[in-house]
């Protein structure tokens, strides 16, 4: 860009970027150190895995009590042979969606719409603080009594881990926004509702995308709890059941596979994020 | 010509003189406090100030002397506790209609393009999209934002997002622009070339213009009339017009005149700083 005094006008004769190092350099870095930092990770997991198989050797004691990455590799590959792993990651990926969806939905409305009245909000507060300090699992037994021990349930109580941190998160970005361009809206003649749309959403939608990622564990969380209670299926219910037989092995293949589905919905919540902040995105 | 006012009769005998068409802002004998619980905090004693149609004020004044305050209470985000504000005449409720306003933080929305941001006022009026978008783009233009259209703020420089913010509020027409410091945060290169696009385009369309400065260059560089207040309460200490004669484009020659020197150093010393 170069300014010229006289004409007193801007003129841009290149684009921004190429003002810094070139894209494809700083592409290439940015490549390098993130494949580097994946190599090390890769390495941590083998070194772990080989010290693991190491110390636990076919039917040792310790086998018997820690499970061996071998022995559990070959659940996994019986489990999804026989289908139950796919079936099991299944139901307990549609209840962890369901409440996810419906917990984030129910809490944002409210969070966001709390916005609207400082003494709605302040009157709702102590209630909200109370009920964000039940722990869920306490709430398991009255769930099964009014939800059935269907998928209702265990929806409810992904909903229920999910919805306090949502609504907490969404006000907070909400009441977060920079008092002077509310004022700025103000000026430009918008009305309540407008400043609300055309401001308080879009500006809180960082720290909603905050509160997705972190109710993502929560939500499955509240679905395994709730396969634990009561259930016939779910990977929940795998854990729960090959606990209580002492297939040790099997509870840790059970747990990959519940690892992998909510290392796959952050990844899910991360790549809606991006698509929907544009504005977020390195140029 | 140098003149000093100590309230508001001066003011009224102006008005007076300049006689029939409402001027499009009348401040009369304004005052404010805060209530800060344990004790009331006057910020403005009493100020009264005309801005004539297609003039061009700067305010200056200590620092924390409520110049802010001030700028707040007129275009109604502050109710004054006395006095009367008239917009062409009108004592108006709430918000003024075209005025624009602006402050140091460009406040751009971080989500919308500097295209989508120049936009905001006309959507809000419910101006339609297609002319909106017209009118927005070719104000960018005008502002020489022209390849900069589709950029997010935060890939802007300071002196292109202020661009942005100006645009943002001439778009809507204002008849009169009320700025707060608007390019304090700039360095000196931007803010005259942006300082002068910014007369360029108040003066061509006759707008009045209320500039709240610290920066007593700027101010005298600007305007035809230098207000001076005074510390915390407030009030008007002194009133200069500035005259120059001919030419007032040049504003690096326009430095270098001994009328605007002269002019700074009898601010300067109106504003009694360090002598606390």
């Amino acid at each position: 860009m170069t300014a010229d005094i006289e004409s007193g006008i801007v003129r841009a004769t290149k684009p921004p970027s190429e003002i810094a190092p070139s894209p494809a350099r700083r592409r290439w870095k940015r490549l390098r150190s993130a494949i580097s930092v994946l190599a090390t990770q890769i390495a941590l997991l083998i070194l772990l895995l080989v010290l693991w198989e190491r110390a636990t050797p076919a039917n040792s004691p310790a086998a018997f009590m820690f499970g061996s990455p071998s022995a559990i590799s070959g659940f996994l590959v019986q489990m999804a042979r026989d289908g139950s792993l796919w079936r099991d990651t299944y139901v307990t990926g549609s209840e962890t969606l369901l409440g996810f969806f419906v917990g984030n939905l129910i809490g944002t409305l409210i969070g966001l719409s709390l916005w609207y009245s400082r003494f709605v909000s302040r009157v709702v507060q102590p209630f909200v603080i109370a009920l964000g300090s039940i722990p869920i699992i306490a709430l398991a037994p009255i769930v099964i009594i009014w939800f059935g021990t269907g998928l209702i349930s265990k929806v409810a109580m992904s909903t229920l881990s999910v919805v306090i941190v949502a609504l907490v998160t969404s006000y907070k970005g909400a009441i977060g926004v920079d008092a002077d361009q509310i004022n700025l809206m103000r000026t430009l003649g918008a009305s309540k509702f407008q400043i609300f749309r055309k401001l308080v959403v879009p500006a809180s939608l960082t720290d909603i995308f905050a509160g997705l990622k972190l109710t993502v564990g929560f939500a499955l969380i509240g679905a395994i709890v709730g396969e634990f209670m009561s259930s016939s299926e779910g990977l929940g219910h795998a854990i729960f059941k090959a606990g209580s037989l002492y297939v040790i092995p099997k509870v840790f293949a059970a747990l990959v596979a519940t690892i992998a589905l909510a290392l796959v919905l952050t990844f899910l919540v991360g790549k809606i994020e991006r698509l929907l902040m544009p504005w977020r995105r390195p140029v | 010509m140098m003149g000093r006012a100590d309230s508001g009769e001066a003011e009224l005998t102006q008005r007076a003189r300049v006689g029939t068409a409402d001027p499009p802002l009348i401040v009369e004998r304004v005052a404010k406090s805060f209530d800060l619980g344990s004790e009331i905090v006057p910020v403005i004693a009493d100020l009264s100030l005309t801005l004539e149609q297609g003039q061009i004020i700067s305010i200056v004044g200590p620092s924390g002397c409520g110049k802010t305050t001030l700028l707040n209470t007129l275009c109604g985000l502050l109710a004054p506790d006395a006095g009367h504000i008239r917009w062409h005449g009108r004592e108006v409720r709430g918000q003024p209609q075209n005025v624009g306003y602006m402050l140091q933080k460009d406040l751009l929305l971080p989500w919308r393009t500097a295209l989508g941001n120049t936009m905001l006022g006309l959507e809000i009026r419910g101006v339609g999209a297609a002319e909106a978008e017209n009118r927005s783009r070719a104000m960018l233009d005008q502002l020489g934002l022209h390849g900069f259209v589709d950029h997010y703020p935060s890939t802007l420089s300071g002196g292109m997002r202020q661009r942005v913010a100006l645009a943002r509020t001439l778009v809507n027409d204002p008849d009169v622009l009320l700025l707060d410091e608007p390019f304090a945060a700039l360095d000196f290169q931007s803010k005259l070339l942006i300082e002068n696009d910014m007369v360029g385009l108040v003066r061509q369309r006759g707008r009045s213009l209320l500039l709240i400065t610290h920066d007593i260059e700027e101010a005298v560089s600007l305007a035809d009339r230098v207000i001076v207040l005074s510390k915390r309460p407030t009030r008007v200490k002194a009133v200069y017009e500035i005259e120059f004669g001919g030419d007032r484009d040049d504003m690096i020659a326009l430095r270098e005149n001994p009328d605007f020197s002269h002019y700074v150093r009898r601010i300067w010393a109106d504003l009694d700083v360090g002598l606390q």
